[in-house]
């Protein structure tokens, strides 16, 4: 087996005990990326470009990477422990800051912005011995569920048919994690942006309570919404990656100050005894008819609803107890709720974009403020940008806010309500993780609307805050990648992980990345 | 046609805390060269999130508890967006529909001895926005981002004052109330304290608001009420005339003294306020605002009341007195000392102390000269010991030297000397080397007395019991 294909703790227990060093693991990665990722997106790239290749990141920071594993071996040498995440290969998606290094939320207008500064999760997972590879393309600014949108292309690509988008807006970062070009990748999760594209890749995807992981460093969407989360290959890494990242920040005021446990040992409980429940109105995806404007309803697919069903039964025959019915009614209000929300705040989150201090300003003439305002953002946002702001100046004005923006609020209060009854029953709920597997490249693109209702059963723990994980459960007919889905109470990922670890366990060895991706190193080698 | 004015002023309020509202960086940038005083927060870069200052919840609850308004349990922080340039973040946090207090107003002394109730309509917090320059020369515009996330309270009245003068006393009473309580430094030249006045006018007995005027840029109380002046008079010719007042927005031209129209204020901007989600609700528990209140000083009205009728101060000393809560506290603490008559204390602070404050710059605090050695000082004048001369003298001794009065009269030997012996002996010597004034004082010019007697005291240093060595020189003139 290739370093490249361990787990985080794998990694993280060989180079502690000295059986490899960071820079044996890291060399391994860097290899790996080279033969399987293609060329980087680069802003105005052609999307066409190496259809076969995964086209994960944006910037690989290699030197800076090494200069990293050295240090750790150093620690190593000199007695010292790196921490939990010793030597372990990490990407980050791009839009959390990191020091010296581009910054680009796959926009144009921020293609040129180097932070000074580095986001509390990244820098978390740096001290506790985590070796940054680079950053990974996006849907820009976060808005989409496919990685289309993203300025710099090619965007990333499905690894287990990349005919197919990765889901998104992690797409870069479960398109990696997927490709084995490093174990874990931090995402942001608003609407289901970390368990979408974990689901369509193959791999499991946290989306921590709202305030367990710190937002400083997180280029803002939806602020009350933004969760950042780790996307990861195994629901033990995924409790690694959050026990490193996880707790209060000072520089954070919503980052919530609950202790954090071990996750790992909690993980190890398994899921006897506890109450693992079912709700119908996971079971239906709600939707506007785009011709007649009727609010439609339909099953979710049958293999979708399988999954699901074969999920509770496994959890059963290991001792949990399965309730069924839980009513969560406001669940189909999920989606136009969000789009209010989300858009409000997107908007005036985009105000600083303005082309004055930095990233992007128009080249031409202009012939006051009010122009340099509007060409600058004109030429450096993308269509998703601007249809958000446009959304979302509209909503909130002040003689539709009430119809609107203050109706979405009392929605998402109802939705808090349902998962708060739901929890007076059961511990966990289980869910389908998206009503069908990754969409084909170009299929519904544009439409931002249709593309929007496959996040419509994640959505809802955006608003209510609550976290939820998303584990691999198999695959499609067609080859893709089916997700299954966990809610859990606040602050309560334990029993995600134990929910999750159970499922793992269960459904027995499982083929972890697509028989392409393990030989194209080897292949790469040979050639060499 | 007999108007009266109706005007409502909109203050803004610098908060005197050692750091901004949402960030680490200085909330004083007065003196410093252009962006030196920022971070990553207070300039809105991509990815970072304000953390509140809980000084500034503080002194916002002070101001509020002064103002006698409301104070919420909860309130919330909102976004009011906008495009500025010296707004980097393209909102301003500041507090809409819930904010710190609710209500409250402000009673302000008149000049004909009345009180005039002002409400307050809204007070909250908020950050400040930046500078902008336009430079002339090179045609561009300059930003300088210090003053970003300077914290401030906006204070918004309501439409309750009636004339100029009536303004003014009311921002003179405020910048008093805002020293008193210790939560900004209140200088509207360094614009701590900055001022739009609204101004309309209306017949005499009417209750209707008619179209107002807004007047920006004002930043000096003078300022303020020579430009509701003005603004009054042209509103009135303007009702003279027939004309319609629009409601426009005036810049006041500190230079030329006058008004200059800015824009018409047409329709209202849309700020699409919403709360501010990377900040969490406040709340001022009891338990925090009791500690925050503990201490609330009795207000300067109150005190300067109390001071008329407790210790029968005239209106002028009592007003003078309570300019200042550190001044009057000196003054309350010397007349305990003393344990006499208050208006003594009073004449030797107002005729003494406060020159020595003066012409040295310093507060009260800094004074060498406490109001226990100051009590002491009045009482060996009283007592006889020393004549007041010495003990005018004897301020600026004690206050040089950190020693008390009685430390300094006994080393210097500067007692009053009552001995008939010890003059007798001087006015004899006196007599003895002005033959000529003794002629002439005895052939009919008695106001030579005043010469003998000063003679005599500069021979003795001034110690001499002054009235004794008069009934003596009389005496042996005779
Ligand atoms: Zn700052």
């Amino acid at each position: 087996m290739e370093l490249f294909e361990l787990t985080a703790l794998e990694i993280a227990r060989k180079v502690r005990n000295r059986e490899v060093s960071a820079a044996q693991v890291l060399e391994s990665h860097l290899h790996h990326i080279t033969a399987v990722d293609g060329v980087p997106g680069t802003l105005g790239g052609d999307q066409n470009t190496e259809p076969d290749k995964v086209h994960a990141f944006i910037t690989l920071t290699a030197d800076r990477a090494r200069q990293q594993a050295a240090a750790i071996d150093a620690q190593i040498a000199a007695g010292q422990d790196p921490g939990p995440l010793a030597g372990v290969p990490v990407s980050i998606k791009d839009i959390f800051c990191v020091a010296g290094t581009a910054s680009t939320a796959a926009s144009k207008i921020l293609a040129n912005f180097t932070a000074p500064y580095t986001a509390t999760a990244v820098e978390r997972w740096e001290q506790a011995g985590a070796v940054v590879l680079g950053k990974v393309n996006l849907d820009e600014f976060t808005y989409g569920s496919s990685n289309e949108s993203s300025a710099f292309q090619p965007a990333p690509r499905n690894p287990w048919n990349t005919a197919h988008v990765p889901g998104g807006s992690s797409g870069g970062s479960a398109a990696a994690v997927a490709a084995l070009e490093g174990p874990i990748s931090l995402g942001t999760d608003t609407a289901g942006s970390i368990r979408l594209p974990a689901a369509y890749c193959g791999v499991v995807g946290l989306k921590p309570t709202y305030g367990r992981v710190s937002r400083y460093g997180l280029i803002a969407f939806g602020s009350s919404l933004d969760c950042p989360g780790p996307l990861t290959r195994t629901v033990a890494d995924s409790a690694l990656a959050l026990g490193a990242m996880a707790g209060a920040d000072s520089r954070d005021a919503t980052a919530a100050t609950v202790p954090v446990p071990n996750y790992l040992a909690e993980l190890e409980k398994d899921v006897r005894g506890l109450k693992i429940g079912l709700s119908p109105d996971y079971f239906r995806i709600t939707y506007f008819d785009a011709a007649s404007g009727d609010l439609m309803e339909q099953p979710v697919p049958a293999s979708v609803r399988q999954a699901v069903l074969d999920g509770a039964q496994k959890l059963a025959q290991r001792g949990a107890e399965i309730v069924e019915n839980i009513p969560m009614p406001h669940t189909k209000f999920g989606i136009p709720a969000y789009f209010v929300i989300s858009r409000v705040e997107a908007a005036s989150n985009l105000h600083r974009y303005d082309g004055v201090k930095y990233g992007y300003r128009t080249i031409g003439q202009v012939e006051d403020l009010r122009s340099l305002y509007r060409q600058s953002r004109a030429q450096g946002f993308g269509l998703q940008p601007k249809l958000r702001i446009l959304m979302g100046m509209y909503v909130s004005a002040a003689q539709y806010s009430e119809q609107y923006y203050n109706r979405a609020l009392r929605i998402r209060s109802l939705i808090r309500r349902d998962f708060d009854e739901a929890f007076q029953r059961v511990d966990t709920l289980l869910t389908p993780s998206t009503p069908a597997p990754a969409f084909a490249i170009g299929g519904i693109y544009g439409d931002s609307v249709l593309m929007q209702y496959a996040d419509q059963l994640l959505v809802t723990g955006n608003h209510a805050g609550v976290p939820g994980i998303s584990v691999p459960a198999g695959f499609e007919e067609s080859g893709l990648p089916l997700g299954i889905h966990f809610f859990a109470p606040d602050f309560r990922e334990d029993l995600l992980f134990r929910a999750g670890a159970a499922y793992e366990a269960a459904s027995g060895p499982r083929n972890l990345a697509p028989a392409w991706v393990r030989g194209a190193s080897s292949s790469l080698e040979v050639q060499s | 046609m007999e108007y009266e004015a109706v005007i409502g002023l909109e203050t803004h309020i610098q908060l005197n805390t050692a750091s901004k509202i949402f960030c680490s960086c200085k909330a004083d940038s007065w003196n410093a060269a252009p962006n030196t005083n920022i971070c990553p927060v207070c300039t809105g870069m991509p990815g970072v999130l304000p953390v509140l200052n809980r000084r500034v919840v503080e002194k916002g609850t002070l101001l509020a508890a002064a103002m006698h308004a409301d104070l919420q349990p909860v309130s919330f922080f909102d976004r009011k967006n906008y495009f500025y340039p010296d707004l980097p973040k393209g909102y301003q946090i500041s507090q809409y529909d819930r904010s710190l207090a609710k209500g409250g107003y402000m009673d302000v002394p008149q000049a004909d001895g009345t009180l005039r109730r002002v409400t307050i309509w809204k007070l909250h917090m908020e950050e400040d926005a930046g500078k902008t320059k336009n430079d002339l020369i090179s045609g561009s515009r300059r930003i300088d981002f210090n003053r970003c996330g300077v914290p401030l309270i906006e204070m918004v009245t309501g439409p309750d004052l009636r004339s100029a003068d009536e303004a003014a006393n009311y921002l003179t009473r405020l910048r008093q109330l805002l020293r008193w309580i210790g939560v900004s430094e209140a200088d509207m030249e360094k614009g701590h304290l900055r001022c739009d006045a609204n101004v309309s006018l209306r017949r005499k007995g009417e209750t209707i608001l008619n179209t107002k005027t807004e007047i920006k840029n004002v930043n000096s109380i003078e300022a303020v009420r020579t430009a509701i002046v003005k603004e009054i008079d042209r509103q009135s010719r303007a009702y003279e005339h027939g004309e319609r007042i629009e409601a426009w927005t005036l810049e006041w031209d500190e230079d030329s003294q006058t008004l200059k129209k800015m824009r018409s204020k047409e329709t209202e901007a849309d700020y699409r306020y919403f709360r501010e989600p990377d900040l969490l609700p406040v709340y001022l528990t009891d338990e925090w605002r009791a500690a925050i209140l503990q201490d609330f000083p009795e207000l300067p009205l109150a005190r300067r009341a109390r001071f008329m009728a407790g210790y029968g101060l005239p209106e002028y000393d009592a007003e003078l007195l309570t300019a200042e809560r550190s001044l009057s506290d000196y003054f309350e603490k010397a007349v305990q000392a003393y344990g006499g008559e208050a208006k003594r204390v009073s004449n030797w602070l107002m005729n003494d102390v406060l020159r020595m404050l003066n012409d040295s710059g310093k507060t009260t605090a800094q004074l060498a000269l406490t109001p226990a050695y100051l009590a002491d000082i009045i009482k060996l004048v009283e007592a006889g010991t020393i004549n007041t001369n010495t003990g005018k003298g004897l301020l600026e001794k004690v206050n040089a030297s950190g020693k008390s009065p009685e430390e300094i009269v006994r080393a210097e030997g500067l007692a009053k000397v009552s001995d008939d012996g010890a003059i007798r002996a001087v006015v004899e010597q006196v007599l003895a080397e002005s033959p000529g004034e003794v002629a002439a004082y005895r052939g009919g010019k008695v106001g030579l007395i005043g010469f003998f007697t000063g003679q005599v005291m500069k021979k003795m240093q001034g110690k001499a019991d002054a009235q004794k060595a008069r009934a003596l020189l009389e005496e042996m003139l005779r």
